[in-house]
Formats: C-alpha cells, sequence, structure tokens
C-alpha cells in the first residue's frame, strides 16, 4: 500500500515537471508561426531548425559555457564549502554571508557591476568574461549544497583519519570526496541548469563576438519566439533523455 | 611548508579568492554606488549623499517588498512541501534506479524557462489545453480562469524553483542512517515521532539549504510573475531594474539592492540563531 | 585530460583583436534580419556580419553606455532612444557621402524630432501602437477614441503595454497633451486617469500584445499595428483602429555607436540596408513596415495596403513619435510604480 502511493507521488511530479515539455514538443509541429493555437501539422521548423547556423552556432556556445562553468563552480564550490567547515581562517565569517548575498543579487545589479569591474580591470568582454560571470553565480549553489551535506557529518571521522596518519588532502580525497558525492553531483547539475537559463548576467558579461542561446531566445520576443526554438528544445530534450536512458541501461547492466 | 598545510593553503585560498575578487569588489561598487548621485548625461557623479536611501524608504518600495517577500515565502513553502516527499522516497530507491530518476527529474530544466513558461501558458489560458479537456469531460460547464491569477503565477515559480529544492534535500537526505529509524520504531516510537524527532532535525541542513536557494533568487525573479499573472503588480526585481534600465538612476537602484541585502542578512541572523537555538535544545533532551 | 585542457584554453583565451577589418559586429534585435541579406553582403564585400542581440532598448543603452570600445559597430535603437544616445555622445555622425541610398528612404520618415535632419541615425522599420479590438465581442464601429478604453463594458477584459512611455502616451493623448509631456501636473493628472482605468486591466503585456487577444483573454487593448498584421493570419476578428487622438510611432533605427570598431564597414552596412531589394527582403522576412519608399512600392498589394501596417497620410499626421523626455523619465516612472503597486 505505502509503496503504491510513494510511486503514484513519484509519478505526480514526474508529470508536473513533464506537462509543459510534452506539450512544448508537440506545438514544434504546429504549422502556426506566431500562435499558441493549434493550426496543424508540420515538420518544417526542424527543417528551418537545421540551416539555422548561428542558432546551431550560439547553442553550441552555451553548452560550452555551461558544461565548463558547471564543472569549475563544482570544483571551486566543494573544495569552498569543505574550507568553510574545516578550517578557521580569517575573514571566514564574512566570505559565509557574500556566498548569500551573491545569491540575492538581482542579475541586472549583478550584470552591470560584473561589466564595470570587467572594464575597469581592462577585460575585455567575450567568451572567457562570460564564463567568469556564470562561474562565479553558480558558485553560491554549490557551496550551499556541499555545505549542507557536509555540516550533518561526524567530525569525529577527520579526527580518526588524522589518527590513522592521513595527511589533510589523502583525508579529502579518500574521505570527504566519496561521501560528499551526491551533494557534489547535486550542485554540478544545479550549475549547469542555470548556466544554460541565464539571460540578464550574460548580456551584460558577453561581447559583441559570443552569443548564446537564451540571449537569442529572449530577443525573440519581440517579434514573436520562432516555432523553430520549440524544435530545438524538442530535440535537446528527446537527445538528453535519449542519453541518460542509454546510459542507465548500460550503467545498470555493468553493475550486474 | 608540508604536504597537508599546502592542500589546506589550496582550498581556501583558491575558492575564497575567486569570491573576494568576482563577488566582493562588484558588490563594492554597488554599495559605492548606492551613496553617488544619478548623472544624466553620464552614469554617476562623484558627489557622496544619503538621498537614495532616503528615496528608498517610501509607501511604494515597502508595498513592493511586501509583495515581493509574500510571493518568495510562500513559494518556498510549496516547493518545500512537494520537494520534501519525492526527495525522501527517491532516497529509499535502489541505488542504479534512483540515480536515473534524479536525472530525469532535472532534464525538463534545461528548456529555456521562458519556453517553459510559454508552455504553461498554452496550458492555462480561456482556450487552452487544461480548459478544453476539462469542458470536454464535463467537469466544468464553464472555462476556468486560471490565467493571470495568483494560483498561475505560484504554480509558474514553483516549477521553475523545485529542482533547487529537490536536490539539496536529495543530497542531505541521502546519508540518513537508517538503522537510527530502525532503532528507534523498535523502541515503540511511532512513525510521527520518528519523523519529527529524528528524520526531521537530521535533514535540518538540507531544509535550510533548500528553502534559501529557493527563497533568494524567488525574491529577485520578476518575468514568470509577469508572464503568467499578467503584471499588475511590481515585484522587487522589477524595481531595481526600472532603476536601472527606465531612469538610469543606477545609484537609486543600487541602494534597493543593498537595502534588500541588510534585510536578508538580519533575516537570516535572525533564522539561524533561533534554529540554532531550537537545533541544541532538542540535542539536550536526547542526551 | 591534456587535449582536454588545450582546447578549453583555446576557446577561452582572448585571443585580441583579430581581422577587425573585415568584420562588422551588428547589435540588434533577434531576427530582425533576413539571414540571406547577411549572407548577401558577405559575397559582395567580403565583410563578414557577427551579429549579436538585446532583448530591450533599455538593456542595450546601459550596455553601451559602459562599453567605452572595442564595441559594437552598428546598433538598432528605436526612436527616442537615438536622441538619448546622441545627446550623450554615444554616437558617431554619419558621413552621408557614404550612404548614397538613404535617398530611396519615406521622406516622411526622416527629419523627425527625435533626430533632426538625421545627422545619426536611418529609419529601418517603423510602426504604430494603436487600439486592438477583438470584432466577435466588440464592434469596431463604436471605438473610435483612446477613451473607449475606459468603458466599464470592457472591465477586466482590456490589456494595456507593460511600457511606462507608451501606457502615459495613451492617457496624456486622451486628455489632449503630447505623448511626450514633460509638465508634472499634466502626468499627474494622466497617472490619475490611468488610476481609474487599473481596475479594468487584466494583463500589461508588451512583449507579445496579439496572444492574450488570440487565447480570447482580452478583447479590446493598446497592440502594435504589425501584431495586428501577425495575429490577422490566424483570426481576422483582431481589428486594428487608429483613435482620432492619434496613434503613438515608433522607428527602429541604425546608428553607429561611440564604440565602433570599424566605421567604414558600418557605413557599408548601413547603405547596403538601404538598397531596395534589399530592404524588400528584409521588410518580408520580419512582417514589419519598411522605411524604404523604393522597397515598398516593390511589395505585392495585400501587404501594401494593409492599414495596420502602413497608415494613411491622415493617421500619420495625426499621430506622435516618441521623444526622449529627459529627466521627467523619473515622475513618469514614480507614476508607474504607484500606479503597479494600487
Amino acid at each position: 500500500m505505502k509503496k503504491i502511493f510513494q510511486s503514484a507521488y513519484l509519478a505526480f511530479i514526474f508529470l508536473f515537471l513533464y506537462i509543459p515539455i510534452i506539450v512544448l514538443v508537440v506545438y514544434s509541429f504546429n504549422t502556426s508561426r506566431f500562435s499558441t493555437n493549434w493550426q496543424g501539422f508540420t515538420l518544417d521548423w526542424y527543417r528551418v531548425l537545421f540551416t539555422d547556423g548561428p542558432l546551431m552556432e550560439a547553442f553550441a556556445n552555451s553548452l560550452i559555457i555551461a558544461l565548463s562553468s558547471s564543472t569549475i563552480a563544482t570544483v571551486l564550490g566543494t573544495l569552498g564549502a569543505f574550507a568553510f567547515y574545516r578550517y578557521r581562517f580569517l575573514g571566514r565569517q564574512v566570505m559565509y554571508s557574500f556566498v548569500y548575498v551573491l545569491m540575492m543579487s538581482p542579475d541586472i545589479v549583478m550584470g552591470i557591476s560584473l561589466l564595470m569591474f570587467f572594464i575597469t580591470i581592462g577585460l575585455s568582454v567575450g567568451a572567457t568574461t562570460l564564463l567568469l560571470a556564470h562561474v562565479t553565480f553558480c558558485l553560491p549553489f554549490v557551496i550551499v549544497t556541499v555545505y549542507a551535506r557536509i555540516s550533518g557529518f561526524d567530525r569525529h571521522i577527520i579526527d580518526v583519519a588524522k589518527d590513522l596518519g592521513a595527511s589533510e588532502l589523502q583525508m579529502f580525497r579518500h574521505i570527504m570526496l566519496p561521501m560528499l558525492m551526491p551533494a557534489i553531483i547535486a550542485g554540478w547539475l544545479l550549475s549547469f541548469t542555470l548556466s544554460l537559463d541565464d539571460v540578464i548576467v550574460s548580456f551584460f558579461t558577453t561581447g559583441p563576438s559570443f552569443e548564446i542561446l537564451p540571449l537569442k531566445i529572449y530577443s525573440m520576443v519581440r517579434l514573436g519566439i520562432k516555432p523553430e526554438i520549440n524544435a530545438l528544445s524538442a530535440v535537446m530534450f528527446l537527445v538528453s533523455l535519449l542519453t541518460v536512458t542509454i546510459a542507465h541501461f548500460f550503467f545498470a547492466k555493468e553493475n550486474k | 611548508m608540508t604536504r597537508g598545510s599546502r592542500f589546506r593553503n589550496f582550498a581556501i585560498g583558491s575558492p575564497m579568492l575567486w569570491i573576494a575578487v568576482f563577488v566582493v569588489v562588484p558588490y563594492l561598487i554597488v554599495v559605492l554606488f548606492s551613496f553617488l548621485t544619478r548623472d544624466p548625461e553620464g552614469i554617476v557623479k562623484w558627489t557622496l549623499t544619503l538621498e537614495n536611501y532616503r528615496e528608498i524608504f517610501s509607501p511604494v518600495f515597502l508595498r513592493v517588498c511586501r509583495n515581493s517577500f509574500v510571493l518568495a515565502l510562500g513559494t518556498t513553502a510549496l516547493t518545500l512541501l512537494l520537494a520534501y516527499p519525492f526527495a525522501y522516497i527517491l532516497t529509499r530507491i535502489d541505488e542504479n534506479i534512483r540515480r536515473f530518476l534524479l536525472v530525469l527529474m532535472i532534464i525538463p530544466f534545461w528548456t529555456s524557462s521562458l519556453i517553459r513558461t510559454y508552455a504553461l501558458i498554452i496550458l492555462f489560458k480561456a482556450n487552452g489545453l487544461l480548459n478544453t479537456f476539462l469542458l470536454s469531460t464535463g467537469l466544468i460547464s464553464e472555462p476556468l480562469s486560471i490565467l493571470y491569477t495568483e494560483t498561475a503565477v505560484f504554480i509558474g515559480l514553483v516549477y521553475t524553483l523545485l529542482p533547487f529544492m529537490i536536490l539539496p534535500l536529495y543530497a542531505s537526505l541521502l546519508k540518513l542512517d537508517r538503522r537510527l529509524m530502525e532503532a528507534a520504531r523498535d523502541l515503540g516510537a511511532t512513525s510521527r515521532h520518528v519523523f519529527f524527532h529524528i528524520v526531521l532535525p537530521l535533514t535540518l541542513p538540507g531544509i535550510i539549504a533548500g528553502s534559501t536557494m529557493v527563497f533568494l533568487p524567488a525574491l529577485g525573479l520578476f518575468y514568470i510573475p509577469d508572464l503568467l499573472g499578467g503584471a499588475r503588480s511590481m515585484l522587487i526585481g522589477n524595481f531595481i531594474k526600472n532603476q536601472f534600465l527606465t531612469t538610469s538612476h543606477w545609484p537609486l537602484g543600487s541602494a534597493a539592492s543593498v537595502v534588500l541585502t541588510l534585510l536578508m542578512v538580519v533575516l537570516l541572523v535572525w533564522f539561524f540563531i533561533s534554529t540554532r537555538r531550537a537545533h541544541s535544545g532538542d540535542m539536550e533532551t536526547v542526551r | 585530460m591534456k587535449k582536454v585542457l588545450v582546447l578549453f584554453l583555446a576557446f577561452f583565451l582572448p585571443l585580441g583583436a583579430f581581422a577587425a577589418d573585415r568584420e562588422v559586429y551588428v547589435f540588434n534585435w533577434s531576427q530582425y534580419i533576413d539571414p540571406a541579406v547577411l549572407e548577401l553582403f558577405q559575397k559582395e564585400t567580403g565583410i563578414t556580419v557577427k551579429y549579436s542581440t538585446f532583448e530591450s532598448n533599455e538593456a542595450m543603452f546601459a550596455k553601451l553606455k559602459i562599453l567605452k570600445k572595442d564595441g559594437y559597430d552598428v546598433a538598432f535603437p528605436s526612436t527616442y532612444f537615438v536622441e538619448r544616445m546622441r545627446r550623450l555622445g554615444m554616437l558617431k555622425p554619419l558621413d552621408r557621402a557614404k550612404l548614397p541610398n538613404m535617398k530611396n528612404l519615406n521622406q516622411d520618415l526622416l527629419d523627425k524630432p527625435y533626430d533632426p535632419s538625421n545627422a545619426y541615425s536611418v529609419p529601418y522599420m517603423w510602426g504604430s501602437s494603436a487600439i486592438g479590438v477583438n470584432a466577435k465581442v466588440v464592434d469596431p464601429a463604436t471605438v473610435t477614441s483612446w477613451d473607449d478604453l475606459w468603458n466599464p463594458a470592457y472591465k477586466g477584459k482590456v490589456l494595456l503595454m507593460d511600457d511606462v512611455r507608451d501606457v502615459f502616451a495613451m492617457s496624456l493623448r486622451s486628455l489632449g497633451y503630447s505623448a511626450n509631456e514633460t509638465d508634472p501636473a499634466r502626468l499627474k493628472e494622466a497617472y490619475e486617469k490611468l488610476l481609474k482605468l487599473k481596475p479594468s486591466v487584466k494583463v500589461f503585456n508588451s512583449d507579445s500584445p496579439k496572444q492574450p487577444f488570440l487565447n480570447n483573454e482580452v478583447v479590446i487593448g493598446q497592440i502594435w499595428g504589425g501584431e495586428v498584421y501577425q495575429a490577422n493570419e490566424e483570426n481576422p476578428d483582431i481589428k486594428y483602429i487608429y483613435p482620432k487622438e492619434g496613434a503613438t510611432f515608433w522607428a527602429d533605427n541604425m546608428v553607429i555607436p561611440a564604440s565602433t570598431r570599424n566605421i567604414d564597414n558600418a557605413h557599408a552596412f548601413i547603405d547596403f540596408m538601404c538598397r531596395p531589394d534589399v530592404a524588400k527582403m528584409n521588410c518580408e522576412y520580419v512582417g514589419y513596415a519598411t522605411a524604404n519608399a523604393k522597397a515598398q512600392e516593390m511589395l505585392d498589394e495585400k501587404t501594401r495596403n494593409h492599414k495596420a501596417v502602413y497608415p494613411d497620410k491622415a493617421d500619420l499626421d495625426r499621430g506622435e513619435f516618441q521623444t526622449d523626455v529627459g529627466d521627467a523619465i523619473m515622475t513618469y516612472e514614480k507614476y508607474w510604480e504607484m500606479l503597479k503597486t494600487q
């Protein structure tokens, strides 16, 4: 009985999360250029999508930025959470409160202040500054997620490891990392998601030669979101779904 | 220098340097701006003033703050309610499937949030899918108006922020020692007792992390409430954006941002002190 | 692992300014130029177009204000932003000798108050903001004035733009004032009139005002002519009415920001965009009214005569182009905040 109830709840949440995406996939076959009303079936938008070079380039740029910034943010954030937990150092409290300050900074404030900062230090805006900005706004989400897991640990584990002669690095690698892994994965997933969807900060911190997908999408609003964006979303969704499913069955078999 | 202290310096140094350079310094620019004067001909005039802070504390700004806080609090409570059982059930599933489901949960969020919000509009609008479906089943005879109501706003916000609650909860629930719960049950504790006295306190760090990660970003969000709610009211996000973009009054926008931060700091300090007190009280009784 | 790192560094390390003489950096709304035009330009001149997008005039303005060098060569601000940018020295004056194709433009759209004698800007596309109605519910013949929005019969069915200037322009015109009013007393009057309209408003939307009309959420409200033209592809009942007080007109213009890297390429690009055949391609791709008279003549009759897109001379003369209101924008914003928080 309990099992059924639990499965039903999982199914309910997944339904809630997936219904809008299913609507989106269905509407990517809609003939109408402008509307959210159903007009008829077509594959045109997929054809248009694959011939739209700049759109595909922006999409590729977005993926590269999201993959690299989330990875860097995860490494830095995990180290940061560990440092906040394990060590006492000057300005620890102040730095930790800035993690929260960053998380609540309105995008426009962060975007403009970062742009002014980059200009002041003589960095010309482009892929590099965009990467720096993305790592920055992903960082607090990794730190907070990892810190939440680490702070529930029994501090004695560290003492035992140290008593057995482990160095700090060994202790971190062989004890901390494996135990933190679920939080590290969670932090990476959040960062990747955030980076892939950011508009305002990206607008201010990227340069004329480097365009990413969210900027293109938001900029379409005035002339109407092109249906090929629905097609792109549908393709991306199905590809991620397929990759994850294949990976799951591949690893599941391997584990057996 | 020993190997240990070299790692220590690295673990502290790299993230702290990053925060100092890319968070603290730009933030100081914002704080500095909040004390400067608007310059219609350029960006700011280098004349120090407290005028921006005086101007901020107006009935309008207070109403804007109240709207945003109510919205963010409601969203946090709803996401927690939905996400907690989800994360809890997830952690009790076999490891292979659990990881698969976790990634499956996040995939919808790799679609642009704007596009997802448009999909919600297709669902909710007067002649939309939900109404068409309900009308055809005969459950309702008049189309429900959902779009441009608070219900739509909350559904949209909860939808967008759900993973920010689920993931930290999942990460902290996963370490829950089941033996502890079994032991408690063997000693005759009811399920409710086990939940409130063992599970909840142990997962408190996860709840706090998830709640801050939903609440703080929700405060600044405005385009989802605008699109789904009809933009009839103003939120802090709109207010600050308008100062920077419509009126080019960057000092006032900066001051609003600083005040928001200070409000939050006060709230968080109060929150941490009170939870820590409650938490340590719990420990006392356990002992 | 090392290979990945090398690739990573190659991607992110700024390699400095390379080949700026063969490139032109365009800053514009997404999909506001036919991609075929960009290819044609590259084929004919050998200059590659690097196209970046913005999602609002305000955001574009803020970014250009901070960028002092290595910026964009051609930007596309709307009417009153041209004026503001010109006043703040953010634009380079145009060299008319390098823009022979400007002769093709619609003379009615040149020398407007926001840029006298077009010293800094060249109009690209233009349009109006007036009243949209759903003819199934509202008889278009009964709607002639902005005041009709205040009709209690439409309570809860009205759409307004989510833009302070557009909304106040309407209220000011309905009171008989200029859409670019700066007098605080008149702005207050306009605000008080809007306060009475607020309970009738179902939605503020300036992203895509046609959607709430198509979705049957609203029956009357402010809308752009171009949006009505698009909406009519699906629902011919959405009608466009120029109010007797006059509509508000806007134009998107090509300008050269002060942070330009190559001013010759910028001129070459702007002149190319003024060629009739190119303007026609863009106009057909975007679906807005072209500022190019020669191109307009080449359009098919249905489009050329669609009143929502190309108004009569009388409607054009009765209307007003938005201009920069200077510091009065602070008063506008104050009343806007009060209106939204009521």
